[in-house]
């Protein structure tokens, strides 16, 4: 047994198990229930009459002789429906209607009363023998519509109060059940249709939610790449929005972008600091990044401490804000070029035969031999091309 | 010693002056000199001695109140204290390790700022332990005054020349400067270009 469980066994005192029996109960002796030491109130059987009844039928039954000659409890639970009259003058003033005569709607209204407006049962005992089949909402419909003209007219006994602006909408009650219908009917292969579908429509969302992420993400670095140099590319990165993108999204100049610039310590604070302090990298920026900055600073050989003066703090600081940078659009280029080519398999493995054109400035680098003067002018034209005619970029 | 007590600044004294800064640049490293063999008693091969001085030709002791070192844990009391200038520790040993360094002020409302020194023996490259020579590993700084207290800026703007003579560093420290800001600017546009350069493509 594991140590741990064998402990459980015991409490955590560690105490001897008692020498002498320490019950201090009443022993076996098990206590009686203390009961009220009031006097039992007696009970009677006797007779009674129920109110609700009509036939005043006498019955008995047993109950507490205090109680002797109040009246039956439950009677008051016997609800009666007001169903309203009419008489012969007031239907042939308000109530006549298409389609119902006036014994029918007598014959309606006999059974409502007598089934306090079930209208289910209505239909059932309904006498089709006499009258031709209508349906719950037919009846219901001119239940109501009887009620409601009448209320117009006349206040008084049978009449609730209301009736006057209850409007019974027999069209979209039908519609509605024919809906149910519908749904309770549904095969098996419809239900699993369905619910492909819906498992379908819930991975495109997804699909696509993670596409506006990436594409946001992409626009921060190209704003702040923007933001860091003179402003005057900006117009010219929208028509290229159309390539990396298909759905809409956010529009460059919306974005405060400082994604990629660091924030170094401002050392504002009154009192003594030593003036390097400043140049330290954060710590939020990650080791890879860090790592990725030193590595460039090797590359262009300068020295990762240089001397702490004011200047050079500040000129090797933005050095290395534009350093990594530099590194975070590399990386994200690469990966655009990486998903392009993703796209570009993908695409030809679903149209056999056919190859994607890639418009030339996704293409990563310019032709080799031009001068890069050269590449950039092709480059603007392409652009200015795409300006023109957006759609041969889904060549 | 013209210093003036902090009794003359009265309450007022620990007032910061805001918006007033101070920088005094200062040097500190350690210079090492081999034996040229290793000592039979203890096995140490350097001499060494660790120092903190102004960068300029003044007299530190006007604000500075005293400075920590603090050695490797194997050297008998590794706290040693110096009062007044130079604040320097020589020692021998065989080994690198870091140094810390604490400066206090006269000012206590000042609080004492620390630096860390790589202690360096042995040259790195080829050129390693030739002979006698005097290895010098320094580094320039500067301590940052911000918003001094009344009487810590008076301590700061009445210094004294040290000594008479030119006061002269092992290293160069305005050629260094010279040359390490002009990598940095020439980096700098170089990046830049590489930055523009990405986003047009």
């Amino acid at each position: 047994m594991a140590r741990e469980v064998f402990a459980l066994l015991y409490n955590d005192k560690k105490d001897a198990p008692p020498l002498f029996p320490t019950d201090s109960g009443q022993g076996y002796k098990s206590n009686k229930a203390k009961l009220g030491m009031k006097s039992v109130r007696p009970w009677k059987w006797m007779p009674f009459t129920n109110p609700a009844r009509k036939d005043s039928a006498v019955f008995h039954h047993w109950r507490r002789v205090c109680d002797d000659g109040k009246e039956y409890p439950f009677a008051k639970f016997n609800k009666q429906v007001q169903i309203p009259t009419y008489s012969d003058a007031e239907y042939q003033a308000q109530l006549v209607a298409e389609g119902w005569t006036k014994a029918e709607t007598d014959h309606l209204f006999e059974l409502c009363r007598r089934f306090d407006l079930r209208f289910g049962v209505i239909r059932d005992r309904w006498d089709s023998a006499q009258f031709k089949k209508r349906s719950v909402e037919d009846l219901k419909e001119r239940y109501y519509g009887v009620v409601t003209s009448l209320a117009k007219v006349k206040t008084g006994p049978g009449l609730p109060p209301e009736a006057k602006t209850y409007h019974f909408d027999a069209e979209h009650e039908r519609k509605r059940k024919e809906q149910l219908l519908r749904l309770y009917t549904r095969t098996n292969e419809q239900l699993e249709e369905e619910q492909m579908l819906q498992n379908e429509l819930r991975k495109i969302e997804a699909r696509k939610k993670e596409r506006d992420k990436k594409t946001q993400d992409l626009q921060k670095l190209i704003t702040a790449a923007d933001h860091q140099n003179e402003p005057r590319k900006v117009d010219k990165k929208f028509p290229r929005k159309k390539f990396t993108a298909t759905t809409a999204r956010p529009r460059i100049d919306n974005l405060s972008g400082e994604l990629s610039s660091i924030k170094f310590p401002d050392m504002k604070g009154s009192g003594v600091t030593v003036r390097s302090q400043r140049m330290k990298l954060p710590a939020n920026i990650g080791q890879k990044k860090m790592k990725a900055i030193e590595q460039l600073l090797q590359e262009l050989g300068i020295e990762a401490n240089p001397m702490p003066t004011e200047e050079m703090c500040t000129h090797f600081n933005e050095l290395r804000s534009d350093l990594l940078l530099l590194y975070e659009l590399k990386a994200a280029m690469t990966n655009c070029e990486f998903e392009l080519q993703a796209m570009r398999h993908q695409y030809e493995a679903s149209n056999p035969g056919k190859t994607l054109q890639i418009p030339k400035i996704l293409l990563p680098d310019p032709p080799e031999g031009a001068t890069s003067e050269e590449a950039n002018a092709t480059i603007k034209t392409e652009i200015i091309d795409v300006v023109g005619s957006p759609s041969h970029s889904t060549a | 010693m013209m210093n003036p007590t902090p009794a003359d600044f009265g309450p007022e004294s620990s007032g910061r002056m805001k918006g007033v800064t101070v920088v005094k640049p200062i040097v500190y490293g350690n210079v090492a000199r081999y034996f040229g063999e290793k000592r039979e008693e203890d096995g140490h091969t350097h001499q060494w001695t660790v120092y903190i001085k102004p960068y300029a030709n003044e007299d530190m002791s006007a604000y500075v109140k005293k400075v920590h070192f603090k050695l490797h844990e194997s050297y008998a009391n590794q706290n040693r204290v110096c009062l007044k200038p130079p604040y320097e520790i020589t020692e021998t040993g065989w080994g690198e390790f870091e140094i810390v360094i604490k400066i206090y002020f006269h000012d206590t409302n000042e609080r004492p700022v620390t630096l860390y020194h790589e202690l360096k023996l042995f040259q790195s490259g080829p050129v390693a332990q030739l002979g006698k020579t005097l290895l010098v590993t320094e580094w320039y700084e500067e301590i940052v005054f911000q918003d001094p207290t009344a009487f810590m800026h008076h301590l700061l703007t009445n210094t004294h020349p040290i000594s008479t003579t030119p006061w002269v560093h092992e290293t160069d420290f305005e050629e260094k400067k010279k040359k390490s800001l002009e990598g940095i600017m020439k980096g700098k546009a170089n990046i830049r270009d590489k930055i523009n350069e990405l986003k047009e493509n």
